[in-house]
């Protein structure tokens, strides 16, 4: 039979450890209450986009209307030298901003972005979404159809006409 | 321009000064361009290379001028700076100086259901301190074109050129389109 004084001891052991874990508790509950919130680093999701290389300005602010086919082209191919970023217009209706293109390691005027503007692809590559932007790093072109929108008889040239 | 009581200005001020301590973005004199969605918007943010920010793909300098740059805001938000003050050219160059160091620009934030943008038009020098207009690409492409237009660049670009030369004004070889 266990001794009073023992009982005693086991007794004490067990109120130190619930002290020990009220405490842990209460620092837990103190520094998640305190701490910055952090933004959990999102990984990227593999996905195919289908669609035509637009400029991502123009398109998004409709500044030229329908920014978009053989209409747009031209004014697409002056903000992709001017260094505005390029886009892929999906056939989901969502813009993909192209942060990529397979092996090429720079997006500001990229002659292998340039060259491809208005034309429609299909792509796999690796979607970032934050704050209201889908970035798309382009692995594979896995297919170019080249330019298909052939929307200049409705629409002319646009902007200025030629 | 109508005067307001004494009182407004105090509200405005506090409102202001709170604004600045909060980190919350300011209104500002930009120009507004009448874009769906567009406010005019101060920001101080530290400038990041988009894809480095994203996918962790870092080369020196943000990339010397050859990478989207973004604006990373204290509360953690991103976004990316397409457009500058030069007509159909983007806002790396006005950026590339600060790469990686806070500073504070005015332009128009679009909030876009489609995509999120910032136009940047004006950036808070580090050295006087004093606004500066989102010019510098203009500027460099004078300095590689001497005499020539600033305004119509784009008419006279040697890389637009060889590509309409090649692809045509329609992105098809040979296909022309004829006014009426």
């Amino acid at each position: 039979m266990e001794s009073f004084t023992n009982a005693c001891r086991r007794q004490r052991r067990q109120n130190y450890w619930l002290l020990l874990q009220g405490i842990a508790l209460s620092l837990a509950i103190f520094f998640i209450s305190v701490a910055p919130p952090v933004k959990a680093a999102t990984a990227p999701q593999r996905v195919q986009v289908t669609g035509e290389i637009i400029d991502t300005w123009c398109y998004v602010t409709e500044i030229m209307g329908d920014a978009q086919g053989t209409a747009h082209h031209l004014c697409a191919v002056w903000c992709a030298i001017g260094g505005i970023p390029v886009s892929i217009l999906g056939e989901d209706g969502n813009v993909y901003m192209v942060l990529r293109v397979e092996n090429e390691d720079t997006n500001v005027a990229n002659p292998t972005i340039v060259n491809i503007q208005t034309h429609k692809v299909t792509v796999d590559g690796d979607l970032y979404e934050r704050d209201g932007v889908k970035y798309l790093f382009v692995t594979q072109v896995a297919d170019d159809q080249g330019v298909v929108n052939l929307n200049h008889e409705d629409y002319g040239i646009i902007p200025f006409g030629k | 321009m109508k005067k307001l009581p004494i009182e407004h200005w105090r509200i405005r001020g506090l409102v202001m000064a709170i604004a600045l301590l909060s980190g919350i973005p300011q209104v500002e004199a930009a120009n507004e361009w009448g874009i769906e969605h567009e406010q005019a918007t101060e920001l101080t943010g530290r400038v990041v290379d988009l894809a480095c920010e994203l996918s962790g793909n870092c080369p020196d300098s943000c990339g010397a001028g050859k990478r989207q740059l973004g604006l990373l805001l204290p509360d953690g938000k991103l976004y990316p700076v397409v457009k500058g003050g030069t007509n159909f050219a983007g806002g790396t160059e006005d950026l590339i100086a600060h790469c990686g160091k806070s500073v504070q620009v005015d332009g128009l934030l679009i909030q876009d259901p489609l995509m999120t943008l910032y136009f940047v038009q004006r950036v808070r020098s580090e050295k006087t301190g004093e606004w500066e207009k989102a010019s510098k690409w203009g500027q460099k492409w004078l300095a590689a074109n001497p005499g020539k237009d600033l305004g119509k660049w784009f008419r006279s670009d040697e890389r637009i050129h060889k590509i309409v030369e090649e692809g045509g004004k329609l992105g098809i070889p040979g296909l022309i389109y004829e006014e009426e």
